[in-house]
Parts: structure tokens; C-alpha cells; sequence
């Protein structure tokens, strides 16, 4: 009875191990048949410096992300849009520097990061970058044609799902067609930082490495160590072990940009948190600034956004240390800003 | 109908009751998404209902719903145990053999279940709720929590992550990761302390099936054994019909729980017979029927006594001294960090032990005790901030505890909720010790005003250069013990921030 039994399971075992190496053989030649599109490649004069080869730890093929195009004669380097509606200021900054379709080409794949640290409070504490101009984003890359969107960020406090329904961006992210994407373990490597001196290598997102368009959203808002979290803390977001990150911070902040180059940066800065951040909870802290950067540049962006707070960037150690590294320009009298009041 | 497709009609409730408890298991999370209350299977445990009423002197109503598993008994017996309990399930499911020719209707180690009760509800009495933690749904509960679900979790996250390397097999998995997220066998990275034990706890409980089926069910199960008792007035029992039986035994030797009695026509104890229906579906002459009766069964040498009850008592008042003459009454630990609001209102005599509130918690901060409330308070919920903190955004334990052992808190005044104080060891704090930056305390802090403060000094480090450094500082009237500060502080270890309880 006994060995029956075991007979019978072994058989079960090795079908449904044929089963399954037949079916990993036919994903594999589906694949092949069907590549997914490859990035397409401008070639550019951009001022930020050329993008290392990002090489990953699986066997992943590395996916040299595409530099992000230099802007077209009359186009801002910068733009900052003032006014009242947050998703006509992300439109209007992005027509700016060169409409989205610079960056979003038909058949992209699009990851966004906003900055949805906790799943505490609603926007209105500034905590967490806000739903509409995360919504306006999404809405824009599937104008340009992007296969798909997702947005996604890895909360210190509460769960992901909890945190994604708590900022509104859950909502706003859903009405907009894109899709909230929960952070799981499995899409974690550990991939070499070319140009990194004090961290060598770093267990990171994949997909932020790999994805075709990486858009960088966060919310302008104070910070007890780097006094100001902006576009390039925000990174912070993506990797697996963000503690070591506070030692030697500024330089590390800088060395982790250099890796994720985001493709576009927009600072979320329609409200600010002056005080008690990154998490924030009081409105006492929260100043309306209704006011949205774009770049290419996330240097230049980050740059910009510490006057809102009446800093200037060389107050905010990772700023310098990514313009010392060439990541981006923090000197903006140099290049073309625009300001625009919708 | 035949006899045949009634029992398959039983061990089709069967599967259906153990997969309502695992759907309300998994669904055990924060935001509660079960369209039953998550909570049913305590709910409808009278054990659990009334030691829990007896301990804390009150009326529960959720509760209550445990007088319809007393209506079923007095009407059906033990039907709960062979059709609904999911632990019972499980033991059927799990039996390494069939029953012996030869078994023990009349052993008398079937009292031990009896006694086991009866020091239970004596225990209740005196406040004590300690012994619930052998009530079979708290068993199951709970070895579902902290030992199967998190070895689910872990294996399946390993499986990702090593198939994830594989190209093609990426999207499916994606795919497959996002089911199983929903599902809520993969997230929130659920790590118990004692898992390995209550593990080895259940494990032992399946494996006396290989002694006796059921041996659990038989011989030790409290919930069975109030069961069992109620069944000695049940109208519907098993009833042998002498003129048609041929004697064959193949009833007796089929009984799960051993209780059909040759030497007694084989006639079946109402209190041991689970209405299990194998005994009528093995029977050649149809002989077994499960007909109505008014006068109660016999008393059973295994039946408990007067003395027996006595000396339960006596057994749960000594029981109960002892414990309270135990170091832990007299002082208590500073690392019994209660769930919000539990400690003022008294957990002890109101906890069942269940381990719902650990299923909820998001960040599995919640674990069971086994030394910080003392032996009386073990596997009742305790903080370990180290192991995760109490998320500012939750308050599920509230909303999850059965019994109200941890109040339910609005959001506002979870939040205000103090669990203790932190404490910074300023002898392996960075910034402190090596006059280095480090701040993720602080930054981690969420109450709106934070509780804890960055002091600018100018300090000789180690080596001795001098530097500017911010220094943490704790600011006692503002934290909330909540513990994110201790969970991720950055050292190896033990942390350099500690909560102590309030």
C-alpha cells in the first residue's frame, strides 16, 4: 500500500517536473521571439556625464540605460512652475524643458518614485510627495505612448500597501492607468558603483537600475541629518540597506546617483515640510509653496529646490558632492531656467 | 442517502471549515479584509468564551457565539470535533495508520482531558487564564502564526529570489509575487521567537496520532472534553441496531476515537463519539444509525468526578499561588512592552492566548512572551522593538484581540497610546561613542513633534580630533515607546536606543 503510494507520487513529481522545465523551455523561446523594445538611444551632447555601463550581479543582461536626451535649442534646462493646480504645474514645467516625449518614447517602460516614506499621514502633512502631481506624471507617460507605468517606494514606516493608500497615491496613480508595484525581495541585487569610492557596490532595486525611464518625484521636505531630503535622498528609496547610508552620507547620496541616473527629476514643492521630517505630522511645519521643478538634471533640481527653503545647495552635503562627481551642475546662474505661473 | 455519502458529506464540511479558518487566518491583517469576522473560529470556542468571561468577570458578547457550539453539541455531541474543528481536521488528515484492531473504550486516560478542563475553568476562577494555550484552535492559531506561516514566507521569498534570476521566468513571477502578496503568504517578512518550539509543540501533538488516532482529540483536548460532557444529553447518537449486526467489528476498529465497545454491543460513549460516520460507512448489515434520545448516557469511569473536580481545583488554586508568588508578580520586567492600551487594562485575566494580535501586526513586533510576563503571562503578546515596532499608522491588535484584552483604540489615541520610554545607551550610541553622525533615530521618530532631538557639540572623538556632531536626546514627555528607533537603529546587535516599558 505504502510503496504504491510512494510509486505513485514519484510519478506525479517527475510529470509535473517534465511539466514544468517543457514550459520554462517555452517561456524562453517566447522570450526570444519577442524581446521587449529596446531603449532607444539618442545620442546627446547632455551636460550630465556619460552613464557608466550598469552592470548587475544575476544574469540579467545589463540594460545600459539610455542617457536622457539633451534638451532641444529653445528648451529650458530647468523650469519651475508656480500656481495653483499641481498637475497643470508638472505639465507646464515638463513642456518646458522639452515635453515629455523628450524623455517617454512610445513603448517605454516607466518607473516612478515618488516619496511615500510613511504610511503616518495624508499629504496635506507634506511627508509624502503629493497624488496629483504623481497622477499627472503618470498620466503624461501614457500620452507618450509608455507600455506601462509604475510607481513604487519602499516606506520606513507601515507597509507598503498601507503607506501607497494612506498618501493618495494609490488612487490618483490608478485613476491616472498606471500601477503601484509593492517592492518585493526577489528584485533586489547587488550590483558594483562604477564610479564609487566609499561604497563599492550596493543591493538595489533592479528594476530602478533597468527600467527604461526611471522619473524621480520627491517632496521637498526638511531632513535631521542632510538637512533637506530632495531628488537625490530620495534614492534612498531604492536600495535594500538605507542605515549604512548615513554614515558619510552626502558622498554616498552622490556615489547612489551615480548608479540610478534618473532620467527626469520633478521636486514635488506644492507643499513643503519645514520641520519634524522626514516624517512630519504637524501643519504647523507645512508651508504651501505650490511650486514644481523639472530637470534632467537632478543636481540642478535639488540645487534649486534648497532656495525655497532659504538654503543654498552647498548647505546640503550630497548636492556638492554630486557636482564634484559630474553628476549634474549645482551652479544654475549657468544655465537656462525657466519660470513659468500657470 | 447511504451512510457512505454522509460521511463524505462530513469530510466535505470538514475541508470546508479548515479552509474558512485558513481564509480567515490570511486574512488576519491589518485592514481585517474578511468578509466574517476574522475572529469566528474563538468566537465560536465556549472554552475560550467562558474562561475568558469566567477570568475577567464579564460579559463578552462576541463571544456568546460560543452557546451555538453548546446548541450543536446538545443536540449533535461532539459533531463540532469530527465536522468543524480545524485542528481536528488536520489530525484526520495526518494519521500515519489506521485504527488498531484492538482499542481502549474504556481507558481511563480519557480523564485526562477531563482534568484538563476542569483546572482550566478552576484556574479561570481565580483570574488565571494561563492553560488556554492548550485549547486545540489556540494551538492551531498559533502555530499558524509564528512557525508555518513565516517558514511559508521565507521559503517562498527564497524561491522568488533564486528563480528571479532566471530571464524568462521574471514576469511570470512578478505575476506570481503579486497573488501571492494578495494572498498574504509572501510580505511583512513575519519572524516569531519560539517558533521552532510551538512548531515541535504541534508536531508532537500529530505524532501521538501514531500511538492512538485522535489522541489528541481523545485524550487531552480540553475543548473536547467540555464538548464531550455537554454530549451526554445529545439527541442524535450512534445506535447499533443488535438485531441486524453480525458482530464483525469492523465499526470498532474503524472508530477514529476507539470509543465503540465490543464488550457493550458495540455501543459508542455520545461523549467520545465525534459523528464521524466511519463506523456506519464500514458497517455491512447497515446496522449503525444515529437516531434520537432523551435520557442522558451513562456515566463512564473516565467520566470526571467529584473528587476529580476537586482536585482540579485544588491543582489550579496551588497552581495559581505559585505563580503569583513568582518574581515576575512582584516586579515586573522592564521588556514587557504591552500592546497599546493592554497594560491598563489588565491583559492578563483576558488574554485566551490565541495569537490573533500577532497575526495582525504588520511588523510581527508583537511576539509571544516567554520569560518578560513570567510563566502566567506566557505566549501572551509582547512588544520587541528590536524585532519590529509598533507602526504609527496600525492599530489592528485592537481591532483583532477577541476578547478585548487590547483595547480598541481609534487611530488618534493608539497614537497617544505610551508603551514605554526609550533610552539611549550613550556608551555604543555612534554619535555619542565615536563622535560620528548617525541620526536615524531621529529621523525614524513619528511623533509630529519629534520625541527625539539632534543636540549640535562639539566633541574629542576616540582618536582624539575634535568635532561637530549631532547627538541624540530623548525627550521622555513626547516618546511614545512606539520602538522604530530601537528596531532600526544601525549598530550590530543590541541596539544603542532601547524602550523600556512604561
Amino acid at each position: 500500500m505504502n510503496e504504491i503510494d510512494r510509486r505513485e507520487f514519484l510519478r506525479r513529481m517527475m510529470i509535473l517536473g517534465f511539466s514544468a522545465s517543457a514550459a520554462t523551455l517555452l517561456a524562453r523561446c517566447g522570450a526570444a521571439q519577442s524581446p521587449t523594445a529596446p531603449p532607444t538611444a539618442v545620442p546627446t551632447s547632455a551636460p550630465t556625464a556619460s552613464l557608466p555601463a550598469t552592470p548587475t550581479a544575476g544574469p540579467t543582461p545589463a540594460t545600459a540605460q539610455p542617457p536622457t536626451p539633451a534638451p532641444a535649442v529653445g528648451d529650458a534646462y530647468l523650469a519651475v512652475a508656480r500656481g495653483e493646480s499641481p498637475a497643470a504645474l508638472v505639465q507646464a514645467a515638463i513642456r518646458a524643458i522639452g515635453g515629455i516625449e523628450r524623455f517617454v518614447k512610445p513603448g517605454a517602460d516607466v518607473l516612478i518614485k515618488p516619496n511615500i516614506c510613511v504610511a503616518y499621514h495624508g499629504p496635506e502633512y507634506a511627508a509624502t510627495t503629493n497624488p496629483e502631481v504623481v497622477g499627472a506624471l503618470v498620466a503624461l507617460c501614457l500620452g507618450a505612448g509608455a507600455r506601462r507605468v509604475r510607481v513604487m517606494d519602499n516606506p520606513f514606516g507601515g507597509t507598503p500597501e498601507a503607506a501607497y493608500a494612506r498618501s493618495g497615491i494609490a488612487d490618483a496613480v490608478k485613476a491616472a492607468g498606471g500601477q503601484m508595484e509593492v517592492m518585493s525581495e526577489m528584485k533586489y541585487a547587488t550590483v558594483p558603483i562604477p564610479q564609487g569610492k566609499d561604497l563599492k557596490q550596493i543591493r538595489i532595486y533592479r528594476d530602478a537600475v533597468d527600467a527604461d525611464v526611471f522619473i524621480n518625484v520627491p517632496i521637498a521636505k526638511d531632513h535631521g541629518l542632510a538637512r533637506l531630503t530632495l531628488g537625490m535622498k530620495n534614492l534612498l528609496g531604492v536600495i535594500w540597506d538605507r542605515p549604512a547610508m548615513h554614515r558619510n552620507m552626502g558622498q554616498r547620496i552622490a556615489e547612489l546617483t551615480s548608479l540610478v541616473r534618473p532620467t527626469l527629476t520633478v521636486v514635488d514643492a506644492v507643499r513643503i515640510l519645514l520641520a519634524n521630517g522626514p516624517t512630519g505630522g504637524s501643519l504647523a511645519d507645512v508651508k504651501q509653496t505650490n511650486t514644481v521643478i523639472a530637470s534632467a538634471d537632478i543636481v540642478a533640481a535639488d540645487a534649486y529646490a534648497t532656495s525655497l527653503f532659504g538654503l543654498t545647495p552647498a548647505d546640503v552635503s550630497y548636492i556638492p558632492a554630486a557636482a564634484k562627481m559630474g553628476l549634474g551642475t549645482m551652479d544654475l546662474a549657468g544655465v537656462r531656467v525657466e519660470e513659468i505661473h500657470v | 442517502m447511504t451512510p457512505q455519502s454522509w460521511r463524505r458529506i462530513r469530510q466535505a464540511v470538514q475541508i470546508l471549515a479548515a479552509l474558512l479558518f485558513a481564509y480567515l487566518l490570511l486574512g488576519t491583517r491589518q485592514g481585517l479584509p474578511t468578509f466574517l469576522p476574522h475572529d469566528l473560529f474563538f468566537r465560536l470556542d465556549p472554552l475560550v468564551g467562558a474562561a475568558a468571561m469566567l477570568a475577567s468577570r464579564r460579559w463578552i458578547p462576541a463571544l456568546a457565539l460560543g452557546l451555538a457550539t453548546i446548541a450543536l453539541a446538545v443536540v449533535t455531541g461532539r459533531a463540532w470535533c469530527g465536522w468543524l474543528c480545524p485542528l481536528g481536521a488536520v489530525l484526520d488528515w495526518m494519521c500515519p495508520r489506521k485504527p488498531a484492531a484492538q482499542d481502549d473504550p474504556r481507558g481511563n486516560w480519557r480523564t485526562a482531558k477531563h482534568a484538563l478542563l476542569l483546572v482550566i475553568l478552576s484556574a479561570a476562577l481565580l483570574g488565571n487564564l494561563t492553560l488556554l494555550i492548550l485549547d486545540p484552535l489556540t494551538i492551531l492559531f498559533r502555530t499558524m502564526t509564528a512557525a508555518v506561516l513565516p517558514a511559508v514566507n521565507a521559503l517562498l521569498i527564497a524561491a522568488e529570489s533564486a528563480l528571479y534570476a532566471i530571464g524568462p521566468l521574471q514576469r511570470p513571477l512578478e505575476w506570481a509575487d503579486g497573488i501571492l502578496r494578495g494572498a498574504g503568504l509572501v510580505g511583512g517578512e513575519p519572524a516569531f521567537q519560539q517558533g521552532i518550539v510551538l512548531a515541535l509543540l504541534f508536531g508532537a501533538i500529530v505524532a501521538l496520532n501514531a500511538v492512538r488516532p485522535r489522541f489528541w482529540c481523545r485524550y487531552l483536548c480540553p475543548l473536547g472534553a467540555l464538548l464531550g460532557l455537554v454530549s451526554k444529553v445529545a439527541l442524535v447518537r450512534h445506535r447499533v441496531d443488535a438485531d441486524t449486526c453480525i458482530a464483525c467489528g469492523k465499526c470498532a476498529r474503524a472508530c477514529p476515537t476507539g470509543t465503540i465497545d465490543p464488550a457493550r454491543g458495540y455501543a459508542a460513549d455520545p461523549a467520545e463519539c465525534t459523528l464521524c460516520l466511519d463506523c456506519a460507512a464500514v458497517c455491512p448489515t447497515n446496522a449503525v444509525g444515529f437516531h434520537g434520545h432523551l435520557v442522558p448516557a451513562a456515566w463512564r469511569d473516565y467520566d470526571p468526578s467529584r473528587r476529580q473536580a476537586l482536585l482540579a481545583l485544588g491543582a489550579a488554586v496551588a497552581g495559581v499561588g505559585l505563580l503569583r508568588a513568582a518574581p515576575a508578580a512582584r516586579r515586573e520586567s522592564p521588556w514587557l512592552i504591552r500592546p497599546p492600551g493592554a497594560r491598563e487594562n489588565g491583559l492578563l485575566d483576558k488574554c485566551v492566548r490565541c495569537g490573533e494580535c500577532m497575526k495582525v501586526c504588520p511588523t510581527s513586533g508583537l511576539q509571544p512572551s516567554l520569560f518578560a510576563a513570567g510563566l502566567e503571562g506566557l505566549w501572551t503578546p509582547v512588544l520587541v522593538p528590536r524585532l519590529g515596532y509598533c507602526d504609527y499608522s496600525c492599530h489592528s491588535c485592537g481591532q483583532a484581540c477577541p476578547t478585548g484584552a487590547i483595547p480598541l483604540l481609534s487611530l488618534d489615541d493608539k497614537r497617544r497610546a505610551v508603551l514605554g520610554v526609550a533610552y539611549i545607551d550613550e556608551n555604543r550610541c555612534i554619535p555619542w561613542a565615536d563622535g560620528v553622525d548617525c541620526i536615524v533615530c531621529e529621523e525614524m521618530c513619528p511623533v509630529p513633534e519629534k520625541a527625539i532631538q539632534l543636540d549640535v557639540q562639539t566633541v574629542t572623538r576616540p582618536d582624539g580630533t575634535v568635532a561637530e556632531v549631532r547627538r541624540p536626546r530623548v525627550v521622555r514627555e513626547r516618546c511614545i515607546g512606539c520602538g522604530i528607533c530601537e528596531y532600526k537603529c544601525p549598530l550590530n546587535g543590541e541596539a544603542a536606543i532601547r524602550v523600556r516599558a512604561a
